[in-house]
């Protein structure tokens, strides 16, 4: 029986196609939810599903350092093809990767199974068990240390990196995209692993992408040859070959390399950069396949606020700088005065409004306005991410970005409606100032948001009359945060003429 | 692309984001030929469709051809000869005091979706005679000698009409421009700009409110239809459940202080965490809308006018107006910046809730609807670009609720297809 089940699900895993994209792979998790439900009655363990599958399933091959959750057969790979005792490694699905949404564990009930009073029994034992013993959701405390250098907070060890990645999408590798994950692309790119990242899946899409493009041209050309000719006009010929040899050989390493790679050093010496790089890409496995194990050179970086949201809500975070473990009272004066550091020097900024002295913490402090709109949506269940490729602040992923794409452009605005702000001229003045944008900045920004499918969300924060003002004491933070206020709206283009009817 | 005449929109048919693009060619030829043949059609004649753009021109006698076939029927239709009827002229009479236009007799279909009767005759506000007049149906006069008019007061207006000095299209603006009593709005050029690109783009607009107030009236909040739904049994219930099923946690004041809000413990799930953290207070659908700011009149936000959406479903009444498909306000790109929360607070709070359809079950399109909508015209020199500014209300979309709700395995909200096929170029963000 048992061995029947292994079998299936070894022709479903090998059923998934491995062409994916993210919602691909999403759509491939819904396949699996089905096997998922069904190992979750076989194993008792609620928890631990997966690997009790892994085991379940015992002859599948130890599982890759899985990151992507995409692998790729290997090409000259003996066991593959021979028998099915040995497949390929399994592919964790991303379900399975992001099944927790914050670093923490959590022990739910078993589920209650009205027909298997089985499930009843299940639910008393972990009930007892849970009372006995009492389980922590806080497991890892994650370490990490300030950079002042590159304003942001570093985490080096790889457990930690992987758990922060996978637990809530926190981070960003400092080689990678988003995904920390350059280890996995030096490995491919030696050859010594077939894990395709997602940077290089969108290389092969552009690349893609830029053919289709180069052969719809090539088409509306001959369209136009093919006309010329009917109407008995002359065409010269050279207009062709001209295409193609702006078109084929530049726009296209592909096509240079390995199509027409008749001559290939004269290609590669005259060729674009592009081509220059690639070449090289493909002359080093032949030196380096049997080089050693590979340092990885790279960190995740995590903003401030993350680190701040991590340290100050979750607990999950602790921050090193100078030898010395920073709590989050102290975490938010660093970070306050590091987010100003930023900021564009206006003298408007620092000198007329609150003429304190440096230490004070401003109400409007960029980093504090940011950190609070970060905590408003992460604890909506949203996962928020710097949005600076996108030009905004933030972007928000319903459950992350290996899920869907994001969906809200989020831009923060601060407000100055409390009475404190307007209530000598001066001050008023300064605080409308730094409130308002002008409509073309709007307009700019919500083009830039139009064109990448996202909807431009203004955030409006209102600012409290300082808060900050006995100087030298701890800051209350709960009392601070629960001061400000958000307000979201939704700005987007109205068309006269799709809306009248 | 197409967008920088977006305000001949009768010419402009196509959009960039149209995708039957081979098909609109095709009809366009036909439109053309039937154009060709019959250039002083009368009843049938309808504007041409546009066609598709060739970027550069490639010699061929077939693309010389149907550029001369699309010119031709562009000239054959701006040569068309209008005509105004005697049966259709119609005179009106300037108001001094209340800058208004009285009209004599309404003669045309137009008077359906514009002016209004007051004291037996039919007036009409400064923007819709400016827009009558610069359409060419009415036939303005200024009033004559007031001493003249006293003595003629018995006799019959209509002569008294016209007996008046025509007004011209340059007197027009200037008398209607920026010359109305009242407090708070007097029609602006920017104004009268969205007014006439709206009906000429086929809306019904009137104008919101008397523009005489400092603050339009304030919308209150529709408690909701479900809270009447269940009873008050079943709703004890609920709450027993909710008690049972959802532990409630607390954060000592030290903790909430000094952090962290999650001590280590046991939790049955996530939601139970989010619900702790939740922390920053947010404006929500249950806060009753009111006005921060000061009644005044030199505030440019505010509804300026309600658009109906003409549908050929059922008449439109002037005198039983439904409820707005639209409403527009009007902002001076120059002179004004982005508003302010407290702005976009007294805003909102002059226009009714408009819920998400119930039906809609897709979170994203929940969001997007918001609670409450407003369309602001901003006109930079005669050129409006409109925006839809939406209240949304994402603090009562809980994003973790909706994950325990939705089956586990189904993913994005965007489910399967709506993901894909978004258009050209979709790449995979980030």
């Amino acid at each position: 029986m048992l061995k029947l089940l292994v079998t299936l699900l070894h022709t479903h895993f090998l059923s998934i196609t491995i062409d994916c994209d993210y919602t691909d792979a999403a759509d491939a998790a819904v396949e699996d939810s089905s096997l998922r439900s069904f190992s979750l009655k076989a194993t008792p363990s609620p928890t631990g599903s997966s690997s009790k599958m892994a085991s379940t399933t015992g002859s599948l091959k130890a599982e890759a350092p899985v990151s992507e959750g995409v692998t790729i057969p290997k090409p000259n790979s003996n066991n593959t093809d021979s028998s099915p005792k040995k497949p390929r490694a399994k592919r964790r699905t991303y379900n399975e990767i992001h099944a927790k949404s914050l670093p923490l564990e959590v022990y739910p009930l078993p589920t209650f199974i009205p027909h298997n009073p089985i499930s009843l029994v299940r639910i008393a034992v972990s009930l007892i068990s849970h009372s006995i013993r009492q389980p922590s959701s806080h497991i890892v405390i994650h370490k990490a240390y300030f950079s002042p250098e590159t304003q942001s907070i570093h985490v080096t060890d790889p457990k930690f990196i992987r758990a922060l990645w996978e637990q809530g999408f926190w981070g960003k590798g400092s080689l990678s995209r988003s995904e920390p994950h350059w280890l996995d692309q030096e490995k491919r790119r030696r050859g010594l692993d077939a894990i395709q990242t997602s940077e290089e899946h969108t290389r092969n899409r552009r690349e893609d992408r830029r053919q289709m493009k180069l052969e719809r041209a090539k088409a509306q050309r001959e369209a136009i040859e093919e006309q010329l000719r009917k109407e008995g006009k002359t065409i010269s010929d050279t207009q062709i070959a001209d295409l193609v040899d702006e078109g084929m050989f530049t726009e296209s390493p592909k096509g240079t390399l390995y199509a027409t790679g008749t001559d290939k050093p004269l290609e590669v010496a005259n060729g674009t950069q592009e081509t220059i790089i690639k070449a090289v890409i493909e002359d080093v496995p032949s030196n380096d396949v049997s080089g050693a194990e590979i340092n990885d050179q790279e960190h995740l970086q995590l903003t401030f606020e993350e680190a701040f949201f991590l340290s100050y809500v979750l607990g999950v975070l602790e921050v090193f700088h100078d030898d010395s473990t920073l709590q989050p009272s102290d975490l938010l004066r660093l970070f306050c005065r590091h987010s100003k550091f930023l900021t564009t020097e206006d003298p408007g900024f620092t000198g007329s409004l609150l003429q304190s002295d440096n230490n004070m913490i401003a109400p409007d402090n960029p980093f504090v306005m940011k950190y609070v709109v970060l905590h408003h949506f992460r604890s909506l269940g949203w996962v928020v991410r710097p949005g600076i490729k996108f030009a905004c602040d933030y972007l928000l992923y319903l459950r992350g970005p290996a899920f869907n794409h994001a969906e809200f452009a989020v831009m923060i605005i601060p407000s100055y409606s409390h009475p404190y702000w307007s209530e000598d001229p001066e001050r008023a003045a300064v605080s409308r100032k730094k409130a308002s944008r002008d409509w073309w900045w709007l307009h700019r920004l919500n083009r830039v948001q139009t064109q990448v499918f996202k909807t431009l969300m203004l955030v409006y924060v209102e600012i409290p009359p300082p808060w900050d003002e006995n100087n030298g004491k701890k800051v209350d933070i709960g009392n601070v945060l629960t001061r400000y206020c958000v307000r979201e709206t939704l700005w987007k283009r109205w068309s006269v003429n799709r809306n009248r009817d | 692309m197409a967008d920088e005449d977006e305000d001949v929109p009768n010419l402009q048919v196509q959009n960039v984001e149209d995708v039957e693009d081979e098909e609109g060619g095709q009809e366009y030829l036909r439109t053309l030929n039937k154009l060709a043949g019959t250039p002083q059609g009368g009843s049938m004649l309808s504007l041409p469709k546009r066609g598709e753009k060739d970027f550069e021109s490639h010699s061929t006698q077939l693309q010389v051809s149907t550029l001369e076939t699309s010119r031709a029927a562009m000239h054959s239709v701006l040569s068309w000869q209008r005509t105004h009827t005697f049966k259709n002229h119609v005179i009106a009479m300037y108001d001094e005091p209340s800058n208004m236009v009285c009209v004599e007799k309404c003669k045309t279909a137009l008077f359906n979706t514009m002016g209004r009767s007051k004291g037996g005759k039919e007036w009409l506000l400064p923007e819709e005679a400016l827009f009558m007049m610069e359409r060419g149906t009415l036939d303005c006069r200024w009033p004559v000698n007031a001493e003249e008019q006293d003595q003629e007061e018995g006799s019959e207006a209509t002569l008294n009409m016209r007996l008046g000095a025509p007004m011209s299209l340059q007197g027009a603006y200037a008398a209607f421009l920026g010359f109305e009593g009242g407090v708070g709005g007097k029609l602006t050029m920017e104004m009268y700009t969205v007014y006439a690109g709206l009906k000429r783009a086929g809306y019904v607009v009137f104008r919101h409110g008397d523009w005489d107030d400092d603050h339009a009236e304030l919308q209150p909040h529709n408690p909701d239809a479900s809270g009447t739904g269940p009873g008050i049994i079943s709703r004890f219930f609920a709450e027993l459940w909710r008690r049972l099923t959802q532990p409630t946690y607390h954060i000592p004041a030290a903790n909430l202080a000094f952090g962290p809000l999650v001590k280590p413990g046991l939790f049955r799930s996530y939601a139970d965490i989010y619900r702790l953290i939740h922390l920053i207070p947010a404006h929500t659908k249950s806060t009753p809308p009111q006005f921060i700011l000061p009644p005044d009149s030199s505030n440019p936000y505010r509804i300026h006018f309600n658009v109906w959406k003409t549908s050929s479903t059922h008449k439109f009444r002037k005198a039983n107006r439904p409820p707005p498909s639209f409403r527009v306000c009007v902002v001076n790109a120059r002179e004004t910046s982005i508003p302010t929360a407290a702005q976009v607070n007294d805003l909102f709070a002059t226009v009714p809730d408009d819920p998400p359809p119930t039906t809609s079950t897709n979170i994203f399109q929940k969001l997007k609807h918001g609670k409450r909508n407003i369309i602001l015209a901003i006109v930079d020199n005669g050129i409006p670009s409109y925006l839809t500014l939406t209240d949304a209300s994402f603090s009562e979309e809980k994003v973790y609720e909706r994950g325990t709700r939705a089956g586990r395995g189904k993913g994005g909200g965007r489910g399967r297809g709506g993901g894909r096929g978004r258009g050209r170029g979709r790449g995979r963000g980030k």
